[in-house]
């Protein structure tokens, strides 16, 4: 049976098998890409970014921008495009209707079937998509970085990505995924969506999430979990590791915190754009093609600085009709600790509002920094003890992004040579 | 009254040793579920001139209203200036090193 993704479109992997692949790759031009446009590949052939086949055309771009829809309708709100200049393009000798092989450290990676060149007003997408084109903002930051001119048309992967450890189990994509929710006959499953190692204010925020996507199901049997959704993309100086992220929020299963039977950590290869609004639509987007039925959204999601209203990505998504984003946010509030109640409790439950020990990732963080160990109502010690393991095994001695582990550090993922 | 941020100094077993031989122990104020945390204090400038020395501290404006992720030897040295002035009021001696 077909797995129907958002827009109401079949998901399908655009992946050959190495024989085909190696057959279709001859003779095209070869194109190395850098990691974003990568991870983008990735997220194309699998089905992340379905209903797109490929890097977006200007008419697909110009309704993102207008309309925060493609062409045809379908919600969408952030442009996927693949850029390079004018002297490039000569140079490759590309034209429209022509065929090349994008390479990715040095191996072929995928079939680029290129439809269209294009150019746009950069500070005008930024304006629609990011509402500024200041160039403090990150997001601007990226799209204004690159080139002129943009390549439309289809991608087709030739090469499956390996993925390295410890990721390996984390990378699901959209059918797979969607298997894994029948195996486990989930009817509901709420994503949290994170770039973070879990405090417990974490913790009950899925918890509480679970509780609200659990809602009228009969509890005789597990019918509802939680999807953690790292997104794993472009570091910044003082981030938490990759490593450590990605296994710290699986072992508050492993650990019990959760289960087999309501919690499961997977990945997305995405470089986050800090759009705020925009990007919390795009969130759902690639959730809906995962088969997720929730999707967690805390106060300013996916927001920098103060570009954006707390609320303003909830009004959003409330103004997009069910039957254009078929996923159901949930709003979570704050969890905080309170000595009065002696527990972590809601914002919205609690009225001792006086005693409230409110505490932060960036709190946390700075309590880890100073190697001390926080209360286990806090900081779970098995997530703590494994942060430390992180940053000695991966991190070059630092649970954080340091310039040493950005030159560093073994890659997510590698393009092999084909066939191998 | 002028606006005072406060640098956490996490107190772990050993910085509480200190404390204690220091008879200081009791400068410990309990926060997040009885984490002991000495505070000490930056005015408005003192705070613009810590961000600027050390790039890597935050001020977390949304939750906390405090200075964080000042690196862990930067962390040791404002502690160690405690125990030796016996008082938390060392902002302006410590800073006066940069
Ligand atoms: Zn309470």
């Amino acid at each position: 049976m077909a797995e129907i993704g958002h827009g109401g479109k079949k998901i399908v992997e655009r992946i050959l098998e190495p024989k085909e692949a190696a057959k279709k790759i001859k003779g095209l031009t070869e194109i190395p890409i850098r990691s974003q446009i990568a991870n983008e590949v990735i997220d194309l052939a699998y089905g992340w970014f379905t209903p797109l086949q490929g890097f977006m055309g200007k008419a697909d771009a110009d309704a993102v921008c207008r309309s925060t829809q493609l062409a045809d309708g379908t919600v969408w709100s952030i442009p996927i495009i693949f850029d390079m200049t004018e002297s490039e393009i000569s140079e490759y000798g590309i034209k429209e209707g022509g065929t090349v092989l994008l390479t990715y450290q040095d191996n072929p990676m995928a079939i680029f079937e290129i439809d269209e060149i294009w150019d746009y007003n950069m500070e005008d997408m930024c304006n629609c998509i990011y509402g500024t084109a200041e160039q403090k903002h990150p997001g601007v930051v990226r799209t204004c970085g690159y080139k002129e001119k943009f390549l439309g048309g289809k991608i087709t992967l030739v090469n499956r990505p390996t993925i390295n450890p410890p990721y390996g189990p984390y990378f699901i994509p959209p059918l797979e995924m969607r298997k894994k929710f029948k195996e486990k006959a989930w009817q509901a499953v709420v994503v949290h969506q994170t770039r973070n190692v879990p405090h417990t204010g974490h913790e009950w925020l899925m918890k509480g999430a679970w509780a609200q996507a659990y809602g009228g199901l009969p509890i005789k049997e597990p019918l509802c979990g939680v999807l953690v959704n790292a997104i794993i993309g472009a570091k910044r100086k003082g981030d938490y590791i990759d490593e450590a992220i990605i296994l710290c929020q699986d072992e508050l299963r492993k650990s019990g915190y959760f289960g087999d039977h309501n919690h499961l950590t997977s990945l997305t290869f995405w470089d986050m754009r800090y759009a705020g609004p925009k990007e919390a639509v795009f969130h759902a987007c690639i959730r809906v093609n995962l088969g997720l039925t929730h999707h967690m959204y805390g106060r300013d999601h996916a927001g920098v600085g103060d570009y954006y209203d707390p609320y303003e990505a909830h009004e959003l998504l409330q103004s997009i009709p069910r039957e254009k984003l078929n996923i159901t946010p949930v709003y979570s509030m704050n969890w905080l600790y309170c000595p009065h109640c002696g527990e972590i409790t809601s914002e919205g439950l609690c009225s001792h509002k006086k005693e409230w020990q409110k505490f932060s990732g960036t709190l946390i963080r700075s309590i880890v920094q100073d190697g001390v160990k926080p209360p286990r109502l806090i900081f779970r010690p098995e997530v703590f003890d494994l942060v430390m393991e992180c940053a000695e095994k991966y991190g070059f001695g630092s649970p954080f992004v340091t310039d040493e582990y950005l030159e560093n550090r073994t890659p997510v993922f590698s393009i092999p040579p084909l066939g191998a | 009254m002028a606006d005072k941020y406060p640098i956490n100094l996490w107190v772990n077993e050993e910085r509480y040793d200190k404390l204690q031989k220091a008879g200081l122990a009791d400068m410990c104020e309990e926060m997040l579920a009885g984490l002991k945390v000495i505070r000490v204090y930056a005015d408005d400038a003192q705070k613009d001139k810590i961000l600027k020395v050390f790039p890597t501290a935050k001020f977390d404006a949304s939750t906390t209203k405090s200075i964080e992720l000042l690196p862990r030897d930067v962390k040791d040295k404002i502690f160690d200036k405690v125990i030796e002035k016996q008082n938390i009021d060392i902002m302006n001696d410590f800073l006066g090193d940069y």
